[in-house]
C-alpha cells in the first residue's frame, strides 16, 4: 500500500488510497474529467474566471493569494501565447501536500490545470516538478501521455476547440526555484535567480509571455469548484478562507503525516486530535503552523483555527499548512540554528539584506548556541531580521526573518538562558 | 510629460522612466537629490538587486526601490525620512559584515563607493563579530583585470556589462547566498576590447585593472576631462593627472558620444603622452645633412627660409600640406590660414583606417577626422600620387600617419622633397628625410575643439603642461604664417 496516505481525507483525497485513480480510466470511473468538458464545452474563460472567484478559493502555494482574482490579471486579447506554469517545487520545510496529489491523483491536477489553462488563455502548461521528486514526475508524465492519447490534451481537448499541452519539467534542488519568478528562471534554463517585479509574470512571464504561476494543491481544488458550483465550497472552511487544505503534520507527534480538513479547523485539533499529540508522555513546547518560514506559536496559543484571518492575529501565517511540532526537550535556539542555516543555505544571494543577513543570522544563532552570545546579540538578531523584512526582490528574505522574530518573540528565555548560562540548558533537544 | 514631487521638489519625467532614471535625466542623481545606489548604473538594464535605492512612494505602501519604481504623474517621493535612513544603514550594515577591512591597501579607497556611503548613510560603529568569509584576493580574471572576492559586494555591474554591452558573457556568479562569488565561467578569460571598464563600474575596489594597480594612490588623482585620440569617436576621458602626469584613462559619461564606455585601447592609449618617443625637441637638418636639435626660433626660421626659397623659385603650386586626423579645430584652421597665405591649394588628410565594430571603436583612428573633412581637408590620393611621381617639391606634413601601410609606406618617397616641414607629437621615420622637425602638443596638453564622427563638436581644456618645451600645433602654424606673410605681401600674397 502506498505509504504516505493522509489519515484524513476530502474531496481533494477521497480516492488516493485507490491505486487506478492514477489512471485515465480509473480517474474517470469516479467521476474525473467531467468538470472540465463542462468548462471547456460549456463556459467562456471568463465565467470559469468568474466561478473560482467566487468561489473565494485562495492559492495553496503559501502566499494565500485569490486564485480567480491572479487568473483575472491575464490578457482577454493576448498578443502571442501565454502560458500557466504549475509549481510542484514543493520544497518548503514541514510540507509534502503536493507531493501526494501528484503522485497519487495526477489526473485530478491535470483536470485543474486544463480548466485554469482554458480560463486565463494559456496554450501550454509547464509543470515544474522538485527534483527530488522523480517519483511524482514520473507518474505525473504517464497521465500526460495518457490525456495526449485520449485527445483530452492536444489542439483539440476534450473536444472543445481549445488546444491545450503540457510539458513536464524537472528542478535541480533549489528551494528558491519554488518561487514563482525563481521558478521561470530556471524553467528558461537559467539560474534560479526571482525576478525583479514589475513587470509581474502576468506581464512578463515564462519566455516573455503572460504566465500564471498555481501551485499544484490549487489547481486541484478547481475542478471540484466548477463541479459543484462556488456555493458548495464556501460552504466549506471559514468565510474567509474557503475550502479544505491538505495540513502536512510533522515533528513530535503520534501520528504525523497528511489531513484534509477545513481552513478553520482549530490547530489544537489538528495536534492533539487529529495526530495524537506528543508521544511518550511529553508536551508540546512550540508549533509552525505553515511551513518552517511561518513564525512558531508557544504551547498556549494553539486553540487558532488555521486560516490566514486568524492566524495573522497571532502574528503568523498558514503558509503552505506544514505544521511542525515540538515537544518541551526541545531547543529552541537550535531550532533557530537549523532554520537558519537552511535559509542562508537557500538564499540566491542576489539582494544585500537576504544574502548578508541569512548569513549572519545564523552565525549569531549558532554562536548563542555554543554558549558564546551576548545580551546586545538578542538586539542584533532582531534588528538584522527587521532590515530583512519587506524589502527584497522576493519573499525569502522575509520568510528567513519572520521565524527568528517568532523564536524571540515566544522563546525568548531560551536565548536568554544561553547567553545566562554560557551554554545550552537543554542536553535533551536534537543533535544539531 | 509626467510631473513627479522629489522631496518637495518638482521634476518632469519621460513616461516610461523608473524614479531613479528619471531623476538621472533631470541631472538631479546624487546632485540635488541623493538616493545611494549599487547595482543601478546607467549604461545597463536595472537589476534591482542591491536594495540601496529606497525610498518612499505616497499611497504605495512599504519602500519601494527607485531604480526598478515607474513614474507615474503626481507621484510623491521621499528621498530622506528616517524610514528610508533606516533601511539604508540597514543595508550599509549588512554590506559591511563581510567586508574585509584593506581600505588602507585598497586601490579603490578615496574613489570607493562603499567608503563614501558608510560614511554618509551607514551607522558609526560595527556589530558584527562574526569573522568575515575568507576568499580569493588576486584572482587574475584575464589580461587587464584583477578580481578580490572579499571585496565584491556583488551587485552584479561587471556581470551584466560583459552580458549586456559586450556581448562577451565571460562573468558569471557562482555559488549562492552568502557564498557568492564572480568568477569567469571555466575555460574562459576576462578578455575583450571593452574588459577594462569593468573597473570603472566596479563601485568597490574588487575589480581592479592591471595597469593601474598600486600605480597612485587616487587622492593624488585629480581627474581633468578629456577626450580619447584614439579614433573619430571620440570617447569622453577623465584623465587621473598625479605629478604633472596623466596616470589612466578612465571612461567619462556622455551619453550622446560614448555612453559610459571606452575602449581598452583608448584608455591605454593615455601612455602616448608621457611615451618615450616623444618629440621632445625641434630638430633642423644642417648643411652637412645631419638632423639636430634646434631652438623652437631657430627651427621656424629654417622652416621659414625654405619655405619662403621654395616658393619663389617654383610658385606654391609645387608645395602641399597634409593635415592630420588628430589636429584640432584650431590647429586646422591655423594651417589653413599658413596654406592660404602661401597660396597653396594642394591639402589634404592623412587618415589611418583600421578597424571598426559595432559598440564605439570607429574605423576613422583619429579623433578629429571630420574637424579635418569640414575644414577642406579631404582625400590625400592626388598628393600622394605627385609625391610618388616626383610632382612636388616641398611639403608640410603634420603627424606621421603618411607613413601608415594604406598611405605612403615609406618615406623614401619623400627623399626627393627640396623641403620637408614635419610638425608632429612623436618620433617617427619622417626624421630620416626631414628638413625641419618641430615637436607638438598631445591633446591632453594644449585642448581645443573636435568633431567626433556623428558631427558631435566637443571642446577640452588642456589638462597637462608637456613635460618639454612644446608648442600647440596652432601656434607653431600662425608663427609660421607670420614669419612668411611681409615679404609674400609685398610679392602680392593676400598679406
Ligand atoms: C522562497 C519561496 C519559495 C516558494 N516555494 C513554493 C513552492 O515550492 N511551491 C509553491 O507552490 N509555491 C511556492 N512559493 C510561492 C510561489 O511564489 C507562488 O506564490 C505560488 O506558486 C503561487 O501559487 P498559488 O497562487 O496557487 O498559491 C514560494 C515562495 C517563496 C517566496
Ligand atoms: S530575497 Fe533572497 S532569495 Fe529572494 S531574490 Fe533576494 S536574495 Fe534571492
Ligand atoms: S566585482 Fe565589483 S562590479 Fe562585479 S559584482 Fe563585485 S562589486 Fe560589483
Ligand atoms: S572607441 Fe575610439 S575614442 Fe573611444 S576609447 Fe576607443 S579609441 Fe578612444
Ligand atoms: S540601485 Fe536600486 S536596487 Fe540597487
Amino acid at each position: 500500500m502506498y505509504p504516505r496516505l493522509p489519515h484524513v481525507t476530502g474531496y481533494l483525497t477521497e480516492h488516493v488510497a485507490e491505486d487506478d485513480f492514477v489512471t485515465l480510466e480509473g480517474y474517470r470511473a469516479r467521476g474525473g474529467w467531467l468538470a472540465a468538458e463542462r468548462a471547456l464545452r460549456e463556459m467562456s474563460p471568463e465565467d470559469v474566471v468568474d466561478q473560482v472567484t467566487a468561489s473565494g478559493l485562495q492559492g495553496r502555494g503559501g502566499a494565500g493569494f485569490p486564485t480567480g482574482q491572479k487568473w483575472s490579471f491575464m490578457p482577454s486579447d493576448p498578443d502571442g501565447p501565454s502560458y500557466l506554469v504549475c509549481n510542484a517545487d514543493e520544497s518548503e520545510p514541514g510540507s509534502f501536500k503536493d507531493r501526494l496529489l501528484l503522485e497519487r491523483a495526477p489526473h485530478k491536477v491535470l483536470e485543474g490545470i486544463l480548466i485554469g489553462a482554458f480560463a486565463t488563455r494559456a496554450e501550454k502548461t509547464f509543470v515544474y516538478v522538485r527534483g527530488e521528486y522523480s517519483r511524482a514526475a514520473d507518474v505525473f508524465e504517464s497521465a500526460v501521455e495518457e490525456c495526449r492519447t485520449a485527445g483530452i490534451l492536444g489542439r483539440n481537448a476534450l473536444g472543445s476547440g481549445f488546444g491545450h499541452d503540457v510539458v513536464v519539467t524537472r528542478g535541480a534542488g533549489a528551494y528558491i526555484c519554488g518561487e514563482e519568478t525563481g521558478l521561470l528562471e530556471s524553467l528558461e534554463g537559467r539560474k534560479g535567480m526571482p525576478r525583479k517585479k514589475p513587470p509581474y509574470p502576468a506581464q512578463v512571464g515564462a519566455f516573455g509571455r503572460p504566465t500564471t504561476v498555481n501551485n499544484v494543491e490549487t489547481l486541484a481544488h478547481v475542478p471540484h469548484i466548477v463541479a459543484n458550483g462556488p456555493e458548495w465550497f464556501r460552504g466549506l472552511g471559514t468565510e474567509e478562507s474557503p475550502g479544505t487544505t491538505l495540513f502536512g503534520v510533522s515533528g513530535h507527534v503520534s501520528r504525523p503525516g497528511l489531513y484534509e480538513l477545513p481552513l478553520g479547523t482549530r490547530l489544537d485539533e489538528i495536534v492533539f486530535e487529529h495526530a495524537g499529540g506528543v508521544p511518550g508522555g511529553r508536551k508540546v513546547k512550540a508549533v509552525i503552523p505553515g511551513g518552517l518560514s511561518m513564525p512558531a506559536l508557544p504551547a498556549g496559543q494553539l486553540d487558532v483555527p488555521m486560516a490566514n484571518e486568524s492566524l495573522r492575529e497571532r502574528g503568523t501565517f498558514l503558509g503552505t499548512g506544514g505544521i511542525i511540532v515540538m515537544d518541551d526537550t526541545t531547543c529552541m535556539v537550535r531550532v533557530a540554528c537549523v532554520t537558519t542555516w537552511f535559509f542562508r543555505d537557500e538564499s540566491c544571494g542576489q539582494c544585500t539584506q537576504c544574502r548578508e543577513g541569512t548569513g549572519w543570522l545564523h552565525k549569531l544563532c549558532e554562536r548563542i548556541e555554543r554558549g558564546a552570545g551576548e545580551d546586545a546579540d538578542l538586539d542584533v538578531l532582531r534588528d538584522v531580521s527587521a532590515s530583512m523584512e519587506g524589502q527584497t526582490i522576493c519573499a525569502f528574505a522575509d520568510a528567513a526573518a519572520w521565524p527568528v522574530q517568532g523564536f524571540l518573540r515566544h522563546f525568548r528565555e531560551d536565548f536568554e538562558a544561553h547567553v545566562r548560562l554560557a551554554k545550552c540548558p537543554f542536553p535533551a533537544s536534537f543533535e544539531l | 510629460m509626467p510631473t513627479i514631487t522629489v522631496d518637495g521638489r518638482q521634476v518632469r519625467v519621460e513616461e516610461g522612466r523608473t524614479i531613479l532614471q528619471a531623476l538621472d535625466d533631470a541631472g538631479l542623481l546624487m546632485d540635488g537629490v541623493d538616493v545611494p545606489h549599487y547595482c543601478w548604473h546607467p549604461g545597463l538594464a536595472v537589476d534591482g538587486s542591491c536594495r540601496l535605492c529606497q525610498v518612499e512612494v505616497e499611497g504605495l505602501g512599504g519602500l519601494q526601490i527607485a531604480c526598478n519604481t515607474p513614474v507615474a504623474d503626481g507621484m510623491v517621493v521621499h528621498t530622506t525620512s528616517d524610514r528610508v535612513r533606516d533601511a539604508r544603514a540597514g543595508v550599509m550594515e549588512l554590506l559591511l559584515v563581510n567586508h574585509p577591512l584593506d581600505c588602507p591597501i585598497c586601490d579603490q579607497a578615496g574613489e570607493c563607493k562603499l567608503q563614501d556611503y558608510a560614511f554618509e548613510y551607514g551607522a558609526a560603529g560595527a556589530r558584527t563579530r562574526e569573522p568575515r568569509r575568507a576568499l580569493q584576493k588576486r584572482v587574475p580574471l584575464g589580461p587587464t583585470i584583477v578580481l578580490d572576492q572579499e571585496r565584491c559586494i556583488l551587485c552584479r555591474r561587471c556581470v551584466r556589462f560583459c552580458r549586456e554591452v559586450t556581448g562577451t558573457g565571460e562573468l558569471g556568479i557562482a555559488n549562492r547566498g552568502d557564498r557568492s562569488v564572480i568568477e569567469t565561467f571555466p575555460g574562459v578569460e576576462l578578455d575583450n576590447p571593452y574588459s577594462m571598464n569593468v573597473a570603472d563600474i566596479c563601485p568597490v575596489g574588487a575589480l581592479t585593472t592591471r595597469d593601474f594597480r598600486f600605480k597612485v594612490r587616487v587622492w593624488f588623482l585629480e581627474e581633468r576631462p578629456g577626450i580619447c585620440t584614439g579614433c573619430a569617436r571620440g570617447c569622453n576621458v577623465w584623465l587621473g593627472v598625479a605629478h604633472g602626469e596623466v596616470q589612466r584613462y578612465t571612461a567619462r559619461r556622455n551619453d550622446r558620444v560614448n555612453g559610459s564606455w571606452i575602449c581598452d585601447a583608448g584608455r591605454l592609449s593615455y601612455r602616448e603622452i608621457a611615451a618615450p618617443d616623444r618629440l621632445r625637441t625641434p630638430l633642423v637638418r644642417g648643411e652637412d645633412g645631419v638632423l639636430r636639435s634646434a631652438e623652437l626660433d631657430v627651427a621656424l626660421d629654417a622652416a621659414t627660409r625654405r619655405l619662403r626659397e621654395l616658393i619663389d623659385a617654383k610658385g606654391p603650386g609645387m608645395l602641399a600640406a597634409l593635415a592630420s586626423a588628430h589636429l584640432t579645430n584650431e590647429d586646422l584652421a591655423a594651417l589653413r590660414r599658413l596654406l592660404d597665405r602661401l597660396g597653396v591649394d594642394a591639402a589634404g588628410l592623412t587618415l589611418v583606417m583600421g578597424e571598426g565594430d559595432d559598440l564605439l571603436v570607429h574605423p576613422e583612428k583619429g579623433a578629429n577626422a571630420a574637424g579635418a573633412r569640414a575644414a577642406g581637408f579631404g582625400d590625400p590620393a592626388p598628393i600622394l600620387e605627385r609625391l610618388r611621381g616626383g610632382g612636388l617639391e616641398g611639403l608640410i606634413v603634420l603627424g606621421h600617419d603618411l607613413l601608415h601601410p594604406t598611405l605612403l609606406g615609406s618615406p623614401d618617397a619623400l627623399d626627393d622633397l627640396a623641403t620637408l616641414i614635419v610638425l608632429d607629437t612623436h618620433r617617427s621615420e619622417l626624421e630620416r628625410v626631414a628638413d625641419v622637425v618641430i615637436p607638438g602638443r598631445h591633446l591632453a596638453e594644449k585642448g581645443g575643439t573636435l568633431v567626433n564622427a556623428e558631427g558631435v563638436v566637443q571642446e577640452v581644456a588642456a589638462a597637462v603642461e608637456p613635460p618639454f618645451p612644446a608648442t600647440a600645433q596652432a601656434e607653431v602654424l600662425d608663427r609660421l604664417a607670420e614669419a612668411l606673410a611681409p615679404r609674400l605681401a609685398q610679392a602680392g600674397g593676400d598679406g
